[in-house]
């Protein structure tokens, strides 16, 4: 078996992280949260996630600070969901160049799907299924 | 301005041996140019009202001819009700007493139809007696009109600037108003769908069950909060907001308002300095002003940075002041602060929908209180102070 996928779930809304990293744990996936850029920044110390499903709009650190905080980095960046209810939510991917987006609100199966889309690939191994 | 035309030689004296340099040495010269002006009505009026000469300009202008005008008294030219008024004795009187009047109004054209008329009057004395007036008089309908129509066009154009900047204004407002509404829903919708995933995998227990209630309750309350927030922006918008004024003490109200935010700050976060302080005020709407800026300035600044609040008593009655040392603002930015959907600029990351400092300065107004903000620039901390009334029979009396 190869060690559970690593997500990271960054958002200020402490409803939706703890909501969103209950459910992943429950779908196998290795979860940490945290409430905005900064925080995210010291989860990812000598943790590598294998995505991160990030909110736009947060305070101390928003998306933008905390990708160019994660593109400075030597180790590869991994890759971005974005998860928001801002506007403009299509340039602020680009700009963030993230892999996927998906607005709030959102289905819960969507996200978990999109999760698994994204990581599956990356160890050359199918994603876990429930 | 229209060119003041000047008839040729067809007037030219009989003679035939004199030339125009001649003549212009000759009293006959001033008549001959008067009579020539044909935007200008210019004749003599006689000291007691009565029309003395007439130039080709006055019957262009009044459509009467000399001859039925020399000797009529200047009321023919007024309509009804200035003559009823008094008004042509009374221009004459003005300028035999001061030298010149000026008189602008409408008058009546020979045919009955009116024009508006641009005159001055000017008293001819002569060794100190008076020998009469000298009246000119320009048609000023059209300029007036065109005046009148490009006064229209303004209004018309300032109307429909305000009403573009209305319109953009609602659509600031929705996108901002959904966005915020969007986050709570989505809490909502994430709880619920969490929990029926739970049970359909079979792992809902009571633990997960009383979390997502939690979560829910949260969320519904979020959104009911942002909707009184919307409700009283309009409100106060509309100025319909009453206010119930009672004895409180704002050091009680502050330390309510900072123990709520107590609970999810690092201790110590938030300091205060709270002097007993008691005012007439309407205790509800104060904590909402208290807590709009607790907020702010915990919002605008970074954990674990300090936030003081502070409230005593001053001059007028209660300070309550509100110190950080987040973002702060740069001057340019202090008007638009206090406006509605404002946000600062330098923190569009931070949620919100921008209302709270707006709806603090129309509940401070609405005390005849003062609120204002420093700040020594960017990055450099904001201080907010509200200084309100000790009471508000004092403020009617004093603003009445």
């Amino acid at each position: 078996m190869a060690p559970a996928r690593r997500v990271l779930v960054v958002d200020d809304d402490e409803g939706l992280r703890e909501t969103l990293g209950e459910v992943l744990t429950d779908d196998g996936f290795d979860v940490r949260v945290a409430w905005n850029g900064r925080d995210a920044l010291e989860k990812l110390d000598g943790w590598n996630a294998d995505v991160v499903i990030l909110d736009v709009m947060m305070p101390v650190m928003d998306a933008f600070g905390f990708q160019s905080a994660l593109d400075e980095r030597p180790e590869p960046s991994p890759p971005v969901i974005l998860l928001s209810a801002a506007p403009g939510l299509a340039s602020a991917a680009s700009e963030l160049g993230a892999v996927s987006v998906i607005s709030k609100p959102f289905h819960l199966q969507d996200l978990i799907a999109e999760v698994r889309r994204v990581v599956g690939p990356m160890d050359g191994t199918a994603p876990t299924g429930v | 301005m229209a060119v003041t035309q000047i008839r040729p030689a067809e007037r030219a004296p009989a003679t035939g041996k004199r030339t125009l340099a001649d003549l212009a040495h000759g009293p006959e010269a001033i008549r001959l140019l008067v009579d020539a002006v044909l935007d200008y009505a210019i004749f003599l009026i006689g000291p007691d009202g009565h029309v003395l000469t007439w130039n080709q300009g006055a019957e262009r202008i009044k459509g009467y001819r000399a001859s039925e005008v020399i000797g009529k008294h200047i009321s023919i030219f007024y309509t009804p009700e200035d003559v009823e008024a008094g008004r042509p004795e009374r221009i004459l009187r003005q300028a035999a007493r001061s030298g010149r009047a000026d008189d602008e109004g409408w008058r009546l054209r020979k045919d009955g139809t009116s024009f508006w008329a641009d005159a001055s009057v000017h008293a001819l004395y002569d060794h100190g007696r008076l020998y009469g007036f000298a009246k000119i008089t320009r048609d000023m309908t059209e300029a007036r009109a065109a005046a009148e129509r490009e006064r229209q066009l303004a209004v018309e154009r300032e109307a429909r600037l305000a009403a573009e900047e209305a319109l953009r204004a609602r659509d600031r407002f929705l996108s901002i108003a959904s966005h915020e509404l969007k986050t709570p829903v989505a809490s909502l919708q994430l709880a619920v769908d969490a929990l029926l995933m739970s049970r359909e995998r079979g792992v809902l227990d009571q633990g997960r069950i009383e979390r997502g209630l939690e979560r829910i309750e949260r969320a519904v309350r979020r959104m009911s909060a942002l909707l009184v927030e919307l409700l009283d922006v309009s409100r106060l918008e509309r100025g319909s907001t009453e206010f119930r004024f009672a004895e409180v003490d704002i050091s009680g109200i502050a330390e309510e308002v900072i123990d709520r935010f107590a609970g999810v700050e690092p201790n110590g976060r938030i300091q205060f300095d709270l002097k007993p302080t008691v005012i007439e005020a309407d205790g509800a709407r104060i904590e909402q002003v208290i807590s709009n800026l607790l907020d702010n300035a915990l919002k605008y600044s970074a954990r674990p940075q300090p936030v003081h609040v502070r409230i005593k008593h001053s001059k007028q009655g209660a300070l309550i002041e509100v110190r950080d040392k987040g973002v702060g603002f740069s001057l340019d930015r202090k008007d638009g602060l206090f406006e509605p959907f404002s946000r600062g600029d330098n923190s569009v990351s931070v949620p919100g929908m921008g209302l709270g400092l707006f709806i603090s300065r129309e509940i401070v107004a609405g005390h005849g209180g003062q609120i204002s903000a420093e700040s020594a620039g960017d990055g450099k901390g904001t201080t907010f102070r509200v200084t309100l009334p000790a009471n508000q029979a004092d403020r009617t009396n004093g603003s009445g």
